[in-house]
């Protein structure tokens, strides 16, 4: 506007010099018609000049705001870094999750456990979105020991209560292993998760969410893995594994106490034949409690159930499941189905008084020293028990189903955690867990008590 | 046996998935059209949705997209979903068979009137009593004479004015390209800004009283003249000008795989009933069907018109030749 004013003020002083009309004459005003004509044509040039030059701005405007709406947005923000198209059809995204773990074996006479620093997980995370609709994830993990791939696959999400999904990803089946691993409450998960249920597989699930998202489904079909285990680009299973899941939050929206209360119910089911060794039970500072002996192989069905739930109410957190695992099992002529199960039941609380809930806590108000502010902090306690088959034992070196160096048959685990939520996307984690164990031979002393002070530093975006 | 089973039973699910993302019988069509047809898809989208609920008792929503005739082509090629184009001229929907394959190449043989239920002319739109005295094309290359006029890199109207001033100047000294070239060049000169679509420079020209005279499509100049009062604005009728034929036609791909076929060639063809035809009339478009060109003669000016085929061998001719990069508009128009 400042630029039109002073166009104008300039044009028309000049004008008016060049015409002479502010001479000193005893003739300046405009008595003459053919004057005053001119003046008026010179006047409606300019203000015709003036009006092209505010069309061509209002123009050149509309033409940016255009453009600015079909540029692609590149984000960056607490969901991570990432470029999407103008109509967010298509997005792409990179986030991470840095596991900086340290663990100390406390009174470890016998060396069972692994001092010491560790980088625990080191997932670069590349997702996004086709066509509005096709999830693509692929996830590798570069610790702790050789980078392999974690998650791989495309979700087509046609409709909210259905989406089909392929690839490498997480068997749903156990709560805790479903929950992030970015979202533990303890440093690592109870034997539910760690040793009975499959950690993930290679296959395909169709999965929705129905009735308000108060249920959801899932149901596939996968390679198979051993307990616990995650499935390499290989099957060392002859046949497909089913795994179906269901899980309901029937007071979901309702302004009661159970409104933060799901349950479910999953399971897997398969024919396993072939050498079970690489079933590996593991206790929480991941030393391995029971494995297979040589020779034995599963010969017939593997068979999982575990009823899950959890539930929230503000600060107050618990999740609990129970997992049986049956294996029909042979070794030589000898065979038999043996039956394993576990169990977990944690709660937490959450300090500062930040609601609580399956995912991570946001802390109100960031650690800020300058501001006096402290995050986020919570506390947890579980228990958890791992029951190995009596079957398992019988017998004699040469014809038991457990290994040699396998003599437990119970372990009963009790944690204690503080979680330090600096922000968002930080988090310092603390969890002592004392595991005793029980001997299944009456000659042979239960295992050393395990004892670990874990910490984890840990950064997700 | 158990595993012919399982893979039935996965082919099934990724089987019942595909057809459940569309809805059975309401439907919603995209109609992608040229810049100054808002308000005759306006009235006609409400008389297509009602004839179609009576027909069929089923609910069709249209939604309109608007922009300068190239621009809205070029935007069904990089992917807009339109059920129906309704575009200023066939070389913008050709094009969408060219670059895309989304429609067959003989889309245009496949509605009455080459695809043309309407069609309309370029006029002249002056000020009211005419001061700058605007009688035919001439004028327009004089100088102090403002023109506005949209650009024909992204406008279809435009093409159609760039070509009528052209086929004008032909008809006047007997053919001569050279000095048709001239001419429109000199017509050009006298351009202050150039709007993308042709409802933009109706803007320029009305609203921001900018030009001395605006060449307009014929319903864009009746339009000015109804909404703003005839005490502002007076139509010149040239002595020659151009057929236009705005062609319209379903986009194949599209509605094949949005399933709504049958509801895209239902409202096509209602632009050619007798109501689709009252309200084209209604708007200024001229009606084809004998009987409303009969009852609509009054209100239309009696035109010399001539068409593309004749003077200029036809679109894809009159395209490459005057509108590609290097064609004739890029040779005599410089962005000032």
């Amino acid at each position: 506007m400042s630029f039109k004013r002073k166009y104008i003020h300039t044009a028309v002083a000049a004008t008016l010099l060049g015409t002479g009309v502010l001479a000193f004459s005893g003739n300046a005003l405009a008595n003459d018609s053919s004057e005053l004509e001119a003046l008026r044509a010179l006047v409606q040039e300019l203000d015709q000049k003036i009006r092209v030059l505010d069309r061509k701005s209002e123009l050149a405007e509309e033409k940016a705001e255009a453009e600015k709406k079909a540029a692609p947005k590149v984000v960056a923000g607490d969901k991570g870094f990432g470029i999407e198209s103008a109509d967010g059809q298509f997005k792409f995204r990179l986030s991470g999750l840095l596991h900086a773990d340290h663990r100390w074996a406390i009174d470890d006479d016998e060396l069972q456990s692994n001092d010491g620093y560790l980088l625990r997980r080191v997932r670069p995370t590349f997702s996004g979105t086709l066509f509005g609709k096709y999830d693509f994830r692929f996830t590798p993990d570069f610790a702790p020991n050789a980078a392999n791939v974690q998650d791989a696959f495309i979700n087509a999400r046609f409709q909210p209560w259905l989406a089909v999904q392929a690839g490498k990803f997480k068997t749903p089946v156990s709560l805790e292993r479903l929950q992030s691993g970015s979202d533990l409450r303890f440093t690592e998960r109870a034997y539910v998760a760690n040793s009975l249920t499959p950690n993930r597989d290679i296959g395909v699930q169709i999965h929705g969410n129905l009735l308000d998202d108060k249920l959801s489904y899932a149901f596939g079909n996968f390679n198979g893995v051993q307990d616990g285990g995650s499935s390499s680009n290989s099957d060392n299973n002859v046949d497909r594994e089913w795994a179906a899941r269901v899980f309901a939050h029937p007071f979901k929206g309702q302004d009661n106490l159970l409104s933060g209360l799901g349950i479910g119910l999953a399971g897997t089911t398969s024919d396993y034949t072939g050498a079970l060794l690489s079933h590996n039970y593991r206790s929480p500072g991941q030393n391995s409690i029971f494995t297979y002996a040589g020779g034995v192989n599963g010969d017939g069905r593997q068979n999982r159930i575990t009823p899950q739930f959890y539930y929230y109410a503000g600060p107050f957190g618990l999740i609990g499941e129970y997992a049986r695992v049956t294996h029909d099992v042979s070794r030589g002529t000898r065979s038999d189905k043996l039956s394993h199960d576990a169990w977990q039941l944690a709660g937490t609380y959450v300090l500062t008084g930040e609601d609580n809930s399956f995912k991570s806590i946001t802390p109100k108000n960031n650690f800020d020293l300058s501001k006096g502010t402290w995050g986020a902090w919570e506390i947890g306690l579980r228990y958890s028990e791992l029951n190995i088959d009596d079957k398992a034992f019988e017998g004699t070196a040469g014809t038991r189903y457990a290994s040699a160096a396998a003599s437990t048959e119970k372990a009963q685990s009790w944690a204690a955690s503080l979680n330090w939520y600096l922000n968002k996307h930080v988090k310092l984690q603390t969890t002592y867990e004392h595991t005793n164990f029980d001997s299944a031979f009456a000659n042979v002393d239960d295992r050393e008590d395990e004892k670990i002070f874990f910490t984890r530093f840990q950064v997700a975006y | 046996m158990k595993n012919t089973f399982s893979r039935l039973l996965l082919a099934g699910a990724f089987a019942l998935a595909a057809p459940l993302s569309v809805s059975a019988a309401d439907v919603t069509l995209l109609n992608v059209s040229y810049d100054p047809t808002r308000e005759l898809y306006a009235d006609f989208n409400k008389a297509f949705t009602a004839h179609w609920k009576a027909k069929t008792g089923n609910n069709a929503t249209v939604k309109q997209s608007h922009g300068g005739a190239g621009k809205q082509a070029r935007a069904v090629i990089d992917g807009l979903q339109a059920d129906v184009v309704t575009l200023a001229l066939a070389y913008d929907i050709d094009e969408i068979h060219a670059k895309a394959k989304l429609i067959p190449k003989d889309w245009q043989t496949r509605l009455p009137n080459n695809s043309a239920p309407y069609t309309s002319t370029i006029v002249l739109l002056v000020r009211k009593g005419n001061p700058k005295n605007i009688k035919d094309w001439d004028d327009l290359a004089k100088p102090g004479i403002t023109v506005i006029t949209p650009n024909p890199k992204t406008s279809g109207g435009a093409r159609w004015n760039y070509l009528a001033a052209w086929g004008y100047e032909l008809k006047r000294n007997g053919g001569d390209q050279q000095k048709a070239k001239e001419f429109v060049k000199k017509i050009y000169a006298n351009v202050p800004v150039l709007d993308s679509g042709a409802r933009g420079s109706t803007i320029t020209f009305v609203e921001r009283g900018i030009g001395d005279v605006f060449i307009s499509w014929e319903n864009e100049a009746f339009l000015a003249l109804k909404e703003l009062g005839p005490d502002k604005f007076e139509i010149v009728v040239p002595s020659v000008s151009i057929l236009a034929e705005p062609p319209v036609t379903i986009v194949d791909k599209v509605v094949d795989k949005r399933k709504t076929r049958e509801v895209a060639q239902a409202y096509l063809e209602y632009l050619y009933s007798d109501e689709g035809q009252e309200i084209a009339a209604k708007h200024y478009y001229r009606p084809t069907n004998p009987k409303f060109i009969e009852k609509y003669a009054h209100q239309f000016p009696k035109v010399n018109l001539f068409n593309i085929d004749e003077v200029f061998g036809g679109w894809q001719k009159a395209q490459k030749e005057h509108f590609a990069d290097g064609g004739t508009f890029d040779q005599i128009y410089s962005k000032r």
